[in-house]
């Protein structure tokens, strides 16, 4: 029961400093956080797929530019209110992680993890190639900005849905089925987990959320999608945020998000390296880091401290 | 938790060959037709093997790296591109061309090897996430380290044949052309020899295939393993430099690009076949092209989204490539 | 309460104080950005990635202010430039953009660089009434939509600089139709909407001689090799081919066409009539001699020209290690120096106390022949319904093989609408 109350309370205090936070930040940190949100929502999606049924991804890059386009072209063409624009990213990109899921079904291990990066190199391709409808490379501009404080309150209560969804899929019949396949996928089916079923599953889900935090990283752009926002280093620096919060974990995700969204501000004081070298360097060191010394990520780390405390 | 796979036997299938060089044979003389036919055919495929050799090479080096440890190095291509950038470097200090190429050479294989102990070598053994992570984290890290030592900004490098172009009927070939395939070709040729006629090789090839066993029979596997590193980085290293005098400027991302069309090779040859990796490359190369020309829709913005096309084709009807050995793992 | 409540509430207290003394102080200035001695300005660019290539731009404006500073400033203000990377890509360029006008609250944008960077941040700038000036891009909107409604609302304090890319198209049609009426155009061209604009303008230019184009050839911002695209030109038999590229993908079109086997009269868009680059291309293998294209900034191979001295002293004094790339000719250099001086000239036309408003009211009556930097002859010009500064260029043409250079074609001409 205390692991319980504890997680509860956990959760609650961090709540309540991030319904306090905005007012004491200025518009421009209010977008900062914001951004960490949308890493918050795509690293959870992850996180489903490759930490709790262990087939890797280095395509969400491209579900968040379906889910960006969307809401884009939606608000520009029918002038959709952008928060209906997110649910149906949501719906879309569920559908596409289902289709992308179904072939995913023969692959495993690395030759998934290349089919997925091939993905998420070409996806970005295809509005140049439909310029026409998806503005090429001039982009789409949504027909409405929002003001950060809107932008930190959607995507911050955003992630708190998508939390609760994900901590609900999580923990019940699908959870257990999800951690089955990951530990033996030939266990699994001999229990009677329907692998298809669930793998694809998970792909959709995962999609699902990639998709949400690419609505939320386009309204942060104010509004414009474009091609170039959607680089392969996108998708590498989702899955570089699951890697340092944890795979199969959900409590370390706030940490590679904040990670992963705050890095590229603070690494422009880099001393000697500077701003986007900097970026890259870091991010790679640490990564690297995390996975040599770390590799259960921060979630790990918080694991192996509670042990340690239960046994003192 | 019991992992039942390891317990039940695994069959391996030798796939008879004859379909394969059926179609190869079928390609080559569809190629031969149409280049007699027709001069644009045949521009497109000279284009098209000239730059197919050097994503042959790239593959054979991801295939290499691949035998030895079942690890995709997502980072080749960046550590291809750093070795040219060090070229380039000591170009700048005076050094001439080929002597710069030479020297680079055995300083990529030493790269190989150091990333190989420090960096996979602990990893390894966890799980392919964690393996992938760490190339992933690779190829950023080493973005990040070529663009602040020498900026990401266009750089300039001497052209290693120089730009005379010969005329045969109305193709135009460019000496540069010819010496990459010939440059490229060689090298694959030999490290073929090296695996396949010296010591060395055959202890690379045993600690591949039989770790265990080849540790018993006194093969310093942990060795074997960085030097297949080593070469397969001098490999990507030569697949860099012949790449850049294609591409005219020397920047950082010089080769990403080419490794999305060097996996496709790598998966189109057969992870584990390295005939099949520079077979597959030069075939991407030259369909490709002719694709490219011959079919309207497919405009420049469709080539790598083509070549995916390519890699999940080939990952989901015959996932071993076209050399590749079919595992069958029975329940 | 214990002594440590009270401790928190003194705290608590000086913290109200200063927070309000702050606020109090805000609210007593004019525009951000601007003090008694010193205006802060920042700009976007390109300073890695893809389009790194024009880094020297904000290097060359870095100077000429610091010149100026050195001089007196601007009504005894010093000039602040922040110069921030955006890596061309807009999704960082509206996080910089926001952190200069929230965080480092800059009086004025200033040379911007890049159309989708710029397309991604005009509406934020707009709606903050921030001006947005001189970017560093020839895509007309910059030009058109002062006063009419664009992706959703008119965008006043918007502004480019350079003659539009629809101009210069129009300068090489109209070329085209007069000396070279049968010729067969090839075009290859970056698809985007700098690309197509430049096509717009090449059509509006040849007027009926339109069907003289017999193919286009796209290719991608990031693509590395454009070897298709000029082997189906080739194919399709052009003897005319225009190059709408930058730097990077230029020298490829320039090389292979030579690697090819291929000759035609080939005509340049001017963003990548840099003299480095061209010499690259040549070194190469490309054939260099006759290529045609245009420019509008002072002519760096002419010694006694009055700019190219006056640059020359400003780089080797203030950015010594782009001295080199001056002697070789790079035109950026001269782009950013005279950008840099309209920008001193609108502010010194702003008023002894300028505002944003002022700034504003300057940059919408500019009328000078005056700055150095530019051809001679040019006239920076603007008024409420002309939102273009230069409309005029000159051709010019390669000449003297690999170590050449471009020579002036013709004279000075105007692009205007």
């Amino acid at each position: 029961m205390r692991p319980r109350l504890a997680a509860l309370g956990t959760t609650a205090a961090v709540a309540l400093v991030l319904a306090v936070l905005p007012f004491g930040l200025s518009g421009y940190h209010q977008a900062l956080a914001a951004q960490v949100a949308t890493f918050f929502i795509s690293i959870l999606g992850l996180n489903i797929l490759t930490g709790y049924t262990g087939q890797i991804s280095i395509g969400h890059g491209a579900f968040m530019a379906i889910g960006g386009y969307t809401t884009a072209v939606l608000s520009r063409d029918h002038h959709t209110d952008l928060v209906v624009t997110m649910a149906a990213a949501f719906f879309l990109c569920f559908l596409c992680g289902l289709v992308v899921g179904l072939p995913a079904l023969r692959l495993s291990g690395v030759y998934l993890a290349l089919a997925t990066f091939a993905l998420a190199v070409s996806v970005p391709q295809i509005p140049l190639k439909f310029s026409n409808y998806l503005g090429g490379s001039g982009g789409v501009q949504s027909a409405k900005t929002v003001s950060h404080l809107w932008l930190y309150a959607v995507s911050w209560s955003a992630a708190a849905v998508m939390f609760a969804v994900a901590w609900l899929v999580l923990r019940g019949r699908t959870g257990r089925a999800f951690r089955a396949i990951r530990d033996s996928e030939v266990a699994a089916t001999s229990s009677g987990v329907a692998l298809p079923v669930y793998k694809t599953l998970a792909f959709g889900i995962s999609a699902a959320f990639a998709g949400v935090a690419g609505s939320l990283f386009v309204i942060g752009t104010n509004g414009f999608a474009q091609p170039s926002e959607f680089g392969v280093l996108l998708s590498l620096q989702i899955l570089i945020g699951a890697a340092v919060a944890g795979l199969g974990s959900l409590w370390g995700v706030i940490v590679g998000a904040a990670f992963v969204g705050l890095l590229p501000t603070i690494s422009s004081d880099v001393p000697v390296i500077g701003s986007s070298h900097g970026q890259d360097v870091v991010f790679g060191v640490i990564v690297i880091a995390v996975m040599l010394v770390l590799p259960t990520g921060f979630a790990g780390l918080l694991h192996r401290l509670a042990r340690s405390r239960a046994r003192a | 938790m019991v992992d039942l796979a390891r317990r039940l036997p695994i069959r391996q299938q030798r796939l008879p060959a004859s379909p394969v060089i059926l179609l190869l044979a079928a390609a080559c003389i569809f190629l031969v037709v149409g280049c007699l036919q027709s001069s644009i055919f045949a521009q497109q495929t000279v284009a098209g093997l000239a730059t197919g050799v050097v994503y042959g090479s790239l593959a054979l080096a991801l295939v290499l790296i691949y035998r030895a440890t079942e690890v995709i190095n997502f980072a080749q291509g960046e550590m291809a591109m750093a070795c040219v950038y060090i070229a380039y470097q000591l170009i700048q200090w005076g050094f001439s061309y080929w002597a710069a190429f030479f020297v680079t050479l055995p300083i990529a294989f030493l790269l190989g090897m150091a990333i190989e102990a420090t960096l996979i070598r602990p990893v390894q053994h966890r799980s392919v996430i964690a393996v992938v992570i760490v190339t992933v984290g690779l190829f950023i890290l080493i973005d990040g380290l070529v663009a602040w030592k020498w900026g990401a900004d266009i750089k300039f490098m001497p052209s290693p044949f120089g730009n005379r172009i010969y005329h045969v009927g109305s193709v135009a070939i460019a000496r540069q052309d010819i010496g990459t395939i010939i440059i490229t070709l060689f090298t694959v040729v030999l490290l073929w020899a090296l695996f396949r006629f010296t010591k060395l090789g055959l202890g690379m090839r045993a600690a591949a295939l039989r770790p265990a066993a080849a540790s018993l029979a006194g093969v310093r596997v942990d060795w074997m393993l960085a030097v297949g590193w080593g070469l397969a980085a001098l490999l990507g290293a030569v697949a860099g430099l012949m790449a850049e005098p294609s591409q005219f400027v020397l920047q950082p991302t010089l080769m990403q690009p080419i490794l999305l069309y060097g996996f496709a090779a790598a998966v189109l040859g057969g992870l584990e076949s390295p005939a099949g990796a520079v077979i597959g490359g030069v075939a991407i190369g030259i369909f490709l092209n002719l694709v490219g020309q011959y079919v309207h829709f497919v405009t420049s913005e469709l080539r790598q989204p083509f070549a995916f096309a390519v890699l999940l084709a080939v990952l989901l009807v015959k996932p071993t490539g076209l050399f590749g050995r079919r595992r069958i793992r029975k329940v | 309460m214990g002594r440590k409540g009270r401790f928190l509430i003194v705290v608590a207290g000086l913290v109200l104080a200063a927070v309000s003394a702050t606020a109090a102080f805000g609210a007593h200035s004019s525009d951000p950005g601007i003090t008694k001695t010193s205006i802060h300005i920042g700009g976007t660019f390109p300073l890695t990635g893809v389009a790194s290539a024009y880094k020297t731009i904000p290097a060359a404006e870095s100077a000429y202010f610091a010149y100026v500073n050195d001089h007196g400033g601007v009504n005894g203000r010093k000039i602040d430039f922040t110069v921030v990377d955006d890596g061309y890509n807009p999704a960082q360029t509206v996080p910089a953009v926001q952190k200069l006008v929230e965080q480092d609250k800059v009086f004025a944008l200033m040379g911007d660089l890049g159309t989708a960077p710029g397309l991604a941040t005009w509406g934020y700038a707009n709606a903050h009434k921030v001006p947005q000036v001189f970017l560093a891009t020839g895509d007309s909107f910059w030009g058109f939509c002062a006063h009419k409604s664009c992706q959703g609302s008119p965008k006043p304090y918007t502004i480019g600089w350079q003659p539009d890319y629809p101009s210069e198209g129009r300068l090489y049609g109209r070329y085209i139709a007069q000396n070279m009426p049968n010729a067969k155009i090839g075009i290859i061209f970056q698809n985007d909407a700098f690309g197509k604009n430049y096509i717009t303008g090449l059509k509006q230019g040849l007027g009926a001689k339109k069907s003289l184009i017999v193919d286009q050839e796209g290719f991608n911002a990031t693509d590395t090799t454009v070897t298709q695209q000029i082997l189906a030109l080739k194919a399709k038999g052009a003897d005319t081919l225009f190059i709408v590229a930058t730097p990077g993908q230029a020298i490829a079109s320039l090389v292979t066409a030579t690697k090819i086997g291929w000759n035609p009269t080939t005509f340049l868009a001017n963003v990548s009539n840099i003299r480095p680059f061209l010499l690259a291309a040549a070194k190469a293998g490309a054939n260099l001699d006759g290529l045609i294209s245009s420019g509008y900034v002072a002519p760096m191979n002419d010694p006694n020209n009055a700019g190219t001295k006056l640059g020359k002293a400003i780089i080797g004094q203030y950015a010594p290690t782009l001295s080199a790339d001056y002697e070789l000719g790079d035109s950026n250099l001269m782009y950013g120096l005279g950008v840099a001086w309209t920008f001193v000239y609108a502010l010194q036309h702003a008023g002894k106390n300028p505002t944003r408003a002022s700034l504003e009211q300057a940059l919408h009556s500019m009328n000078t022949g005056g700055d150095p930097f530019v051809y001679p002859g040019i006239k920076i010009q603007t008024s409420a319904t002309d939102n273009f500064p230069i409309e005029q260029l000159i051709m010019n043409k390669w000449s003297g093989g690999p170590g050449g250079a471009m020579q002036p074609l013709g004279k000075l001409q105007n692009t205007g609408r």
